[in-house]
C-alpha cells in the first residue's frame, strides 16, 4: 500500500523563547515490510538539520535554535510503500510460554523485558496479566488476549491523561489514548516475560465510516517478539493485528524513546501546540 | 516511419541503442506511427496547427519586426515517461521546492545559512531580485514560491539534471494543457491505449493553492490574476488560466489599494481582493516601492501585502532563489535544511565571481555556455562552441567587468527525441522538460510538464523565443 503522510506541528509561545534544542523522530523506518520512497522533514524558522541514528536504529533529526522565537513549525511529508507484516491466514501461533526465557538472552529482546521510564512491572500488573492469560500456553494467543482486554475494558478518552502518564496509572484507571493503551499493553506483556516494545507511527483508516481511533494524529501501538517470526504488531486501541495500513516511524522501550518531537528551551511564556496529521492513500 | 532514424551518439528518449529497438514504454506509440502514411501524418499535423491558430494559442516574440504573434510550433510525437522514472523526478522536485522555500524564509529572516558560511552573504545581497523590503515579513503560510517551473534536462547517460528553477512567474503551463487537448484529438485511440495520466486538474489545483493563502477565512476567497496586459508574451496563458479557474483577470488599473487593502473595480462597485496571482515581475508591481515608472502596477499594493491583507503568489523577492548564481548553491541548501542529499543533480556550474572559476571560464569560453545571472528566455547567453571570436571577446569583457552577473556551464549533450521535421522526415531533436510544481497545503506536481524541443538541427536552445517548439508529455500509470 502506497501511503503519503503530512504531519505538521505548530508551537506558539506567548513570549519569545531562546536556545531551543530538539530531537525529531519523524523519519520512517525501513525494512522488508516498509520502504521509504521519500521523506522531507522541515523546520521553520529555517535551521540546519543534522541526522543520525539512535540505539534503536530510529532516524533522528536534531536542530538548535538559539535566537529568540515565538513560533516553531515542524513538518514532515513522507511517502512510503508498506507490505503486510504477517500472513493473516497463518498467524504466528505455536510459540510456547515455557520457551520465553530463551528470549531473555537475545540482545534484541533484553531491553524490552526490563522496566523503562513509563513502564514498571509491579506485582499487581503481574497478577492482572496472569488473569488475562488464563489457561493459554501460546505467546501470541496471550498477547492477543491482552490486546482484547485493553480494547474491551478500557475507555478511550482524550484529555483524561497527559503525555507523561505512567503505565501503572493507566492500568489502574483504565482510561486514556493510544499512547496509554500501548504503555499498558507493554507493561502487561513484560510482566509475564513477553518481550514488548512501543511503536510510534501512523495508520490509514481504510474503513468506510472511519471508525478507527487515532488516525488523525500520531498513533502508537505495540510489537511483541515471537521466536521464529520476529516482532509482530498489535494495536490495542483498535484491536487489530498490524497490517499494511500502518506506517512505522520509530520503536523503543516506551514513549520516551520515540517521542516525535522532544526538546528543551529557555523561556517563561506559556506555549500552545497544534498538530495535524493527514494520511492519504496513493495509487500504486 | 522510423526506418531512416539516426540516433547518433546522443541519449535518445525513444530508441534504446544503435539499432532500431525502442524502450518498451514507447512500443504502442511506435506501432501506431508505423501504421501511418506520410499523407495521414501530414494531414493530422495540418489540422492540429489549424486548431491552435483558430483558438489563438499564440505567444509573442519581442524584438521581431515581422508580426509578433506566433503559434507555438507543436510536434506530434509525444514524449513518454514511465511511472518509475517520473516518481524520481517528482521526489527530486518536491525536495527542491521545499529547500528553496526554506532558503527564502531564511534569507528574509535570520540568514542562518549565511552565518553558517554555506552561502556567501554578497551572493544573496547582490542578487538583482533580492528585496530588502521583505526582511522580517511573515508571508502567508510561510510559503514564498507557490508556483515553480523547473527546467530539467537529461544528459548523455539519460540522468535527469536541473538546469534552472523559475520561481518568479514561470509560464508555459497553458501550452502543456493545450498540447494535451490537441494530442487527444489527433490520436484518441493511442492516448487511451497507453494509459496516460491526466493533466487537466491543473487549474483546479492552482486555484486551491491560491485560495489556501487567503488572509480572510470563513468565506470563499476572492482571487484574481494580475496581468501586465495584452502585449505580454504570455498574455494568452493569462486569459487561459483565469478562464479555467473561473477568476477575474485584471490589469493594474483595475485594482486600487487604499488603507492597506486591495480592491477590484467592478460594475457593482469595489470588491476586496484576497489573493493575487500576479504574472508581473516584482519591479513593476508597485510604482510607489519599486520602479516609479511602472504603468502596470498598483500603487499601495505592497503596503497591503506587508500588512497581510492581501496575498501575492508568488511572494515578493523570490527572484533571489532563482538567480543563476544561487542555483549553484541549491544542493548545499538541501543538505543544510533537509539533512539529505539532492535527489536531482545540478549541471556543474562555474561562478565568474570566484577568481579560480573565472580564470577557467575565460580560458575555456569556446567549450562552455555562459549565461547572465538574471536573464531568462534564452536571452543574454553565449553558446561557446557555436560562437564567433568577436562574441567571445565581448562576453570575456563583460565577465571581467561584472563577474557577479555571469555563470558558465559545460555544454550538456541534451537528450534527443524523434521529431517531425521539414518534408515530414523524422529526425532527432534536443529536448528539455519543464514540470510545474504547486506548493499549497501540499506539494503537487502535474504529471509530466512542457517538453520543449529545439527545432533547428543541432540546436541546444529550446526556448520558444529562440525558435523552439513543444511536445505533449505522457506520464504513464505504469
Amino acid at each position: 500500500m502506497r501511503l503519503r503522510v503530512h504531519h505538521r506541528t505548530d508551537y506558539h509561545y506567548t513570549t519569545p523563547v531562546t536556545d531551543s534544542v530538539n530531537e525529531l523522530r519523524l523519519y520512517p523506518a525501513s525494512g522488508r515490510w516498509q520502504s521509504c520512497e521519500s521523506a522531507f522533514i522541515t523546520v521553520l524558522p529555517a535551521v540546519r538539520l543534522r541526522r543520525y541514528e539512535d540505539l534503536n536504529c530510529n532516524v533522528v533529526h536534531h536542530f538548535e535554535l538559539a535566537r529568540p522565537h515565538q513560533r516553531l513549525t515542524i513538518e514532515s511529508r513522507i511517502t512510503v510503500t508498506t507490505r503486510e507484516k504477517v500472513d493473516f491466514e497463518k498467524l504466528p501461533y505455536g510459540f510456547h510460554h515455557r520457551d520465553l526465557p530463551r528470549c531473555q538472552r537475545l540482545e534484541e529482546c533484553f531491553p524490552f523485558l526490563q522496566d523503562s521510564h513509563y513502564v514498571t512491572r509491579t506485582p499487581d500488573i503481574w497478577r492482572q496479566a496472569l488473569d488475562i492469560q488464563g489457561g493459554s500456553t501460546d505467546v501470541f494467543q496471550t498477547s492477543y488476549a491482552i490486546m482484547e482486554h485493553i480494547f474491551g475494558g478500557y475507555t478511550y478518552r482524550s484529555g483524561a491523561t497527559t503525555v507523561g502518564t505512567h503505565a501503572s496509572e493507566v492500568i489502574e484507571r483504565r482510561t486514556g489514548v493510544c499512547q496509554d493503551f500501548a504503555h499498558a499493553m507493554v507493561a502487561l506483556c513484560r510482566a509475564i516475560g513477553i518481550p514488548a516494545r512501543y511503536v510510534s507511527g501512523y495508520f490509514f483508516d481504510a474503513t468506510r465510516d472511519h471508525r478507527l481511533r487515532g488516525s488523525e494524529a500520531s498513533h502508537a501501538w505495540v510489537e511483541i517478539y515471537i521466536d521464529g517470526s520476529g516482532w509482530i504488531g498489535l494495536d490495542p486501541t483498535n484491536n487489530k493485528v498490524v497490517d499494511a495500513t500502518y506506517i512505522v516511524i520509530a520503536t523503543g522501550r516506551d514513549y520516551r524513546d520515540v517521542a516525535p518531537v522532544i526538546g528543551t528551551y529557555y523561556g517563561t511564556g506559556r506555549s500552545s501546540l497544534s498538530v495535524t496529521v493527514q494520511v492519504q492513500r496513493l495509487a500504486e | 516511419m522510423f526506418e531512416n532514424y539516426q540516433k547518433d551518439h546522443f541519449f535518445d528518449e525513444m530508441f534504446v541503442s544503435g539499432d532500431h529497438d525502442v524502450f518498451d514504454f514507447y512500443q504502442p506509440l511506435r506501432e501506431r506511427f508505423d501504421r501511418l502514411s506520410e499523407a495521414e501524418l501530414s494531414e493530422k499535423r495540418r489540422r492540429v496547427d489549424h486548431g491552435f491558430l483558430e483558438q489563438g494559442v499564440t505567444f509573442t516574440v519581442y524584438g521581431d519586426e515581422q508580426g509578433t504573434e506566433r503559434i507555438f510550433p507543436f510536434d506530434l510525437i509525444p514524449r513518454v515517461i514511465p511511472d518509475a522514472e517520473w516518481r524520481l523526478v517528482e521526489q527530486g522536485l518536491t525536495q527542491r521546492i521545499i529547500a528553496l522555500n526554506l532558503f527564502l524564509h531564511d534569507v528574509y529572516h535570520e540568514g542562518r545559512i549565511i552565518k553558517d558560511g554555506i552561502i556567501p552573504e554578497d551572493v544573496v545581497k547582490t542578487a538583482a531580485h533580492y528585496r530588502p523590503e521583505m526582511l522580517g515579513v511573515q508571508v502567508p503560510r510561510d510559503i514564498y514560491i507557490h508556483i515553480c517551473g523547473s527546467d530539467l534536462i537529461r544528459d548523455g547517460e539519460g540522468r535527469y539534471l536541473v538546469l534552472e528553477d523559475n520561481g518568479r512567474c514561470p509560464s508555459g503551463v497553458s501550452y502543456l494543457l493545450e498540447n494535451r487537448e490537441a494530442m487527444k484529438r489527433a490520436f484518441p485511440g493511442l492516448y487511451r491505449k497507453c494509459g496516460v495520466r491526466p493533466v487537466d486538474q491543473y487549474p483546479e489545483l492552482l486555484l486551491k493553492t491560491l485560495q489556501h493563502l487567503s488572509p480572510r477565512t470563513g468565506q470563499t476567497p476572492v482571487c484574481v490574476l494580475l496581468t501586465p496586459g495584452v502585449y505580454n508574451s504570455a498574455y494568452f496563458e493569462h486569459t487561459f488560466l483565469a478562464r479555467k479557474m473561473g477568476i477575474e483577470i485584471v490589469e493594474g488599473r483595475d485594482l486600487i489599494a487604499t488603507d492597506g487593502y486591495v480592491y477590484m473595480r467592478t460594475t457593482k462597485g469595489l470588491v476586496q481582493v484576497d489573493v493575487i496571482y500576479r504574472r508581473l515581475d516584482d519591479d513593476f508591481l508597485d510604482p510607489a516601492v519599486f520602479r516609479p515608472d511602472s504603468m502596470l502596477g498598483v500603487p499601495g499594493i505592497m503596503e497591503a501585502y506587508l500588512r497581510g491583507n492581501v496575498a501575492l503568489a508568488n511572494a515578493v523577492g523570490t527572484g533571489v532563489a532563482d538567480d543563476k548564481v544561487t542555483y549553484a548553491y541549491v544542493p548545499d541548501m538541501i543538505r543544510y535544511y533537509l539533512a539529505q542529499d539532492p535527489i536531482l543533480d545540478n549541471v556543474p556550474t562555474y561562478l565568474a565571481w570566484k577568481a579560480d572559476d573565472q580564470k577557467y571560464i575565460l580560458e575555456n569560453l569556446e567549450r562552455l555556455v555562459v549565461k547572465a545571472a538574471n536573464e531568462s528566455g534564452g536571452y543574454g547567453m553565449l553558446m561557446g562552441p557555436s560562437s564567433t571570436a568577436a562574441e567571445r571577446a565581448e562576453f570575456a569583457d563583460r565577465i571581467r567587468h561584472t563577474p557577479r552577473n555571469y555563470i558558465a556551464q559545460p555544454v550538456v549533450p541534451l537528450s534527443r527525441h524523434p521529431t517531425i521535421c521539414d518534408d515530414m522526415a523524422i529526425e532527432g531533436r534536443h529536448v528539455d522538460l519543464r514540470p510545474f510544481i504547486l506548493y499549497g497545503e501540499d506539494v503537487e506536481i502535474i504529471p509530466g510538464g512542457l517538453t520543449r524541443v529545439a527545432l533547428k538541427k543541432g540546436s541546444l536552445v529550446v526556448n520558444s523565443s529562440q525558435g523552439g517548439g513543444s511536445k505533449d508529455t505522457w506520464v504513464l500509470y505504469r
